[in-house]
């Protein structure tokens, strides 16, 4: 597979506006992480077994901002942040569900008991009040003991008697039966000279009745709540340590301003010995930029930076297997889709949180040989940017093949518009008396022919509109699953001649719909891992899926069952470098000339699959195109393999096929949004 | 104003004591003290300690006359939240329309859906830490003001609904100045992008240059203003030079 490139769109690198993490809240049962970031979408991430499994987004809004995150009552979400109101999300909708007022101004912390029935915020204006979790939602319960101060973090004893509340130049311990603070409050002395206030960004009550305290000046110290001591100080950095989790009574992360992440053990100071002594053991440096939030599972550190990365380290002493699970593991980008391609019109929609932008590929008239990058003699232009009303962020959206229609939704309203395109100029008309639809529309898509619009919706739904010229929209059908389902569809795929369509919803299952007599035709059998991508193949109508786990399935519409290739690549089972990847598969497209050819991307990579060569086996080279290249022909034809990989753009966005030979991919590196990211903590090095 | 006499009249009486001690500048250096009777002694003492205490308790009302200022100020900034509606109430009448040309503050809020506490905080909190977010979210606002709905016109003002914004969005703009001001305060160290990721260039087994992160912006104010300062400034100063150098060189 050669490449000659002509370079696409330079403005496309501008796409994403990066979110940075700014909070973590790890479930009890372990199994999902919630990472919000400043009045932006949050991230449900189902972690189970650290696969990067595609996360579901919760829209966010500019005027919400979010400080902190927790679970209560087992798997109900509960966020709080500096508009001063408790928002409770619902996880199958994905949406912001119920709001209460806290009371006491902005709110900087919000952290559960241990059983999940009450939930403690700390307010600006220096109170610790109490609610109670019920089924509708949550109730205030009291106003326990302010003092002057904003209260800046809070933590549970693990019995539930007590809170400490961390506060500028000191913390408290309040008794929560009696609401009142222990008379010593203990005040932080700032060290030597230093003029500034004591900022405890970060604290913990440990059920040996030690309080961990993390302060601006880069200290981790632990006191003693009784005599409210300190009893040992560690200076980990000179900058802020912003974050702490507590895992185990025994093990601690902390997570600082410079990006460094640290890791606190009580351990025994003679081997055997009782004494124990908290010992900073283990330094990361996994962040450019500051690590606001950090999560303790009993195996790994998760920690969120203000780079908009996620890690999550296994420690190394308490993983049991040392496989691949035991790896690092770093998410960055979105695995959702944010490009759209309107093949014909060679149209790209980008999706950023606030507006859209729509471009017009360049095209070039020369060919040349593999690696060559040709002129264009027409140049990429921006052709129109659409700004979204109102301050909810954009969710999904999808541009027509045909380039004709244009659609988005935030989490309130649904927009459709017409695109009209003469000569040099563009504009867009809205359709009026869009059908009212509950909101909000989790996936938009267009049919091949651009005559219907399907619409993902909550309960399973999808909702089939019909475009009528010169610029109308008739809702035709609601197609649901016949046995009902609570969690909102996710994915959809329409296949090429119009008759079939597949949807997935939040319970992982894939239903099938004729949409000729819109009917329900099957389900795909379930399997024990989310989608991340579906495509239903133009010419045989079978339906490829891509799970998280990387596994491939090629399921046949018409026979309703998996095909002969799948069944084999079951067998034969995928190469080990192809399941040990990172970044699950976000699209799927086929090439119109080869029927046998699949085209697939996740971050790092684009694959063509070749159906009618045989699959490698795990003592073979997965990405063996340079050295396929080298070799001669006949030797070339022994080691094909049926996975033809390329590395070249990283890390990617978006692949689709054009026409005539013509491949366009859409490429987000890194550097370019380091830049817009607040600025880092200086690091001084050696020699510079 | 009786009690303003009787003070006056107090203070008069404890001067006249004061004046009864002997000043000790007035005695040389060479004499014994003058003794003073101890009646006279308490009484000069009384009366300073009446001055210091009339002189603090002054001060505390003269405080407490503040405060109390304050207060009624606070209260009827409060009041004058409620006053747009009145004057959408009774926009016919003319009192009406010299209380809205009247208070340019009121017409400077209505521009703005900002609370009014608020633009009194953003005086007294004049930050210039750099946040460009603060502003792009004051400019977003003053943008809405300037297209809202519902405004009237009518003679030489416009009258606009402010929403109903209580003080959240005072205390949560608080509430970010201070995470801001702790996080990238003047203390925290903190270096722009390019210096940053110019390290692991500088660093690496193959030297790059730094990496320079391009804002067209930059520079745009100097150069605008060096095209109107630079080119004269230079003439003059060459000019000068060669001026001089003539003078010194006649030759030349």
């Amino acid at each position: 597979m050669g490449w000659s490139r002509a370079r696409v769109i330079p403005g496309a690198t501008a796409i994403r506006r990066v979110r940075p993490v700014l909070g973590l809240c790890r479930a009890s049962p372990g199994l999902y992480r919630a990472l919000p970031g400043p009045a932006r979408p949050y991230r449900v991430v189902p972690v189970p077994r650290c696969d990067p499994v595609p996360a579901q987004v919760i829209p966010g809004h500019e005027a919400r901002s979010v400080e902190s995150l927790c679970w209560a009552a087992g798997d109900r979400l509960f966020g709080a942040g500096l508009g001063g109101d408790i928002t409770e999300y619902d996880l199958s909708g994905l949406s912001a569900a119920r709001g209460v007022d806290g009371g006491g101004g902005p709110i900087w912390s919000m952290v559960a008991n241990s059983t999940g029935t009450q939930l403690a915020i700390g307010c600006e204006d220096g109170s610790v009040k109490i609610f109670q979790v019920v089924p509708g939602g949550i109730q205030f319960e009291r106003n326990l003991d302010r003092r002057k101060g904003r209260v800046l973090c809070l933590s549970w004893h693990p019995s539930d008697t007590h809170i400490v509340a961390g506060s500028i130049d000191f913390f408290r311990v309040i008794d929560v039966t009696s609401g009142t603070s222990c008379p010593r409050s203990s005040p932080i002395p700032s060290p030597g000279t230093a003029k500034r206030e004591c900022v405890v960004w970060a604290i913990a009550l440990l059920s040996s009745g030690t309080v961990v305290s993390a302060d601006s000046f880069g200290r981790v110290q632990f006191w003693d709540w009784e005599q409210g001591t300190l009893a040992e100080s560690h200076t980990v950095s000179t900058s802020a340590v912003l974050s702490l989790a507590v895992a185990q009574e025994d093990s601690i992360i902390v997570g600082t301003s410079t990006g460094a992440t640290y890791h606190l053990q009580l351990l025994p100071v003679r081997l055997g010995g009782l004494e124990k002594r908290w010992v900073r053991t283990k330094p990361f440096q996994f962040h450019s930029h500051d690590v606001r939030a950090v999560a303790h599972s009993p195996t790994a550190l998760i920690s969120g930076g203000l780079d908009a990365q996620l890690v999550i380290r296994p420690l190394m002493e308490k993983v049991q297997k040392k496989s691949y699970d035991a790896v690092l593991r770093k998410f960055t980008f979105p695995h959702r889709r944010l490009v759209s391609c309107a093949r014909k019109a060679r149209l790209l929609l980008f999706q950023f949180s606030q507006y859209l932008e729509l471009w017009r590929l360049g095209s070039t008239e020369e060919t040349g040989k593999d690696g060559e990058v040709l002129p264009l003699c027409r140049m990429p232009e921006h052709l129109v940017q659409l700004k979204s009303k109102g301050p909810e962020h954009i969710y999904s959206s999808c541009v027509s093949p045909c380039g004709t229609w244009l659609g988005y939704s935030t989490a309130s309203r649904f927009q459709l518009y017409r695109v009209h395109c003469d000569g040099d100029g563009v504009s867009l008309r809205k359709v009026p008396k869009v059908p009212k639809l509950l909101p909000p529309a989790y996936q938009l898509q267009f049919s091949a022919d651009s005559e219907s619009l399907f619409v993902a919706s909550a309960r399973g739904s999808v909702h089939v509109f019909q475009l009528l010229e010169p610029g109308g929209c008739k809702h035709l059908h609601t197609l649901r699953p016949p046995s009902g389902c609570s969690e909102a569809v996710y994915l959809l795929a329409p296949s090429a001649d119009g008759h079939w369509l597949a949807a997935v919803s939040g319970d992982w299952a894939i239903h099938i719909y004729n949409l000729k007599c819109f009917k329900h035709h099957c389900v795909v059998p379930t399997y024990d891992c989310a989608v991340s991508a579906i495509a239903i193949h133009p010419s045989t109508n079978n339906l490829v899926i891509a799970y998280s786990d990387q596994q491939l399935f090629e399921f046949s519409i018409p026979e309703k069952q998996y095909t002969s290739w799948s069944r084999t690549v079951q067998s034969r089972g995928l190469h080990r470098a192809w399941l040990e990847r990172d970044s699950p598969i976000t699209h799927i497209t086929f090439n119109p000339k080869n029927p046998s050819h699949i085209l697939l991307h996740d971050t790092y990579l684009l694959c063509v699959l070749d159906k009618s060569l045989p699959l490698p086996d795990d003592s073979a080279l997965l990405m063996n195109q340079s050295t396929l290249k080298q070799l001669p022909e006949t030797a070339r034809k022994r080691q094909l393999h049926a996975f033809k990989i390329c590395k070249k753009f990283q890390p990617l966005l978006f692949m689709d096929l054009l026409d005539k030979n013509c491949l366009v991919v859409v490429e987000r590196p890194i550097m370019d949004f380091k830049t817009q990211l607040p600025l880092p903590v200086q690091q001084k090095k050696f020699g510079t | 104003m009786a009690r303003r006499q009787k003070a006056k009249a107090a203070a008069a009486g404890k001067r006249k004591a004061l004046a009864a001690l002997p000043s000790p500048a007035s005695s040389s250096e060479d004499e014994a003290p003058e003794e003073v009777s101890f009646g006279v002694a308490r009484e000069a003492a009384e009366a300073e300690r009446k001055l210091v205490g009339e002189a603090a308790r002054r001060h505390r009302e003269l405080l407490k006359e503040k405060r109390r200022r304050h207060q009624e100020l606070f209260a009827e900034q409060k009041k004058r939240r409620l006053l747009p509606e009145a004057v959408l109430q009774e926009l016919q009448e003319l009192q009406e329309l010299q209380d809205v040309s009247a208070r340019p503050a009121e017409q400077a809020a209505a521009d703005d859906p900002v609370t009014l506490g608020e633009e009194l905080e953003a005086e007294a909190v004049e930050l210039e830490q750099g946040q460009a977010q603060r502003q792009g979210q004051a400019e977003v606002q003053e943008k809405k003001g300037k297209r809202s709905k519902g405004a009237r016109t009518k003679g030489n003002y416009v009258a606009v609904c402010l929403k109903d914004h209580s003080a959240t969005g005072l205390h949560q703009q608080l509430a970010r100045d201070f995470l801001n001001a702790q996080l990238y305060g003047p203390h925290t160290n903190r270096v722009p992008a390019n210096e940053f990721f110019s390290l692991a260039n500088k660093r690496g087994p193959v030297k790059k240059a730094a990496i320079h992160f391009v804002d067209k912006s930059w520079g745009e104010y100097r150069k605008s203003q060096s095209r109107y300062c630079f080119l004269p400034l230079w003439l003059k100063v060459h000019l000068n030079k060669s001026r001089v150098s003539m003078l010194e060189h006649p030759g030349l």
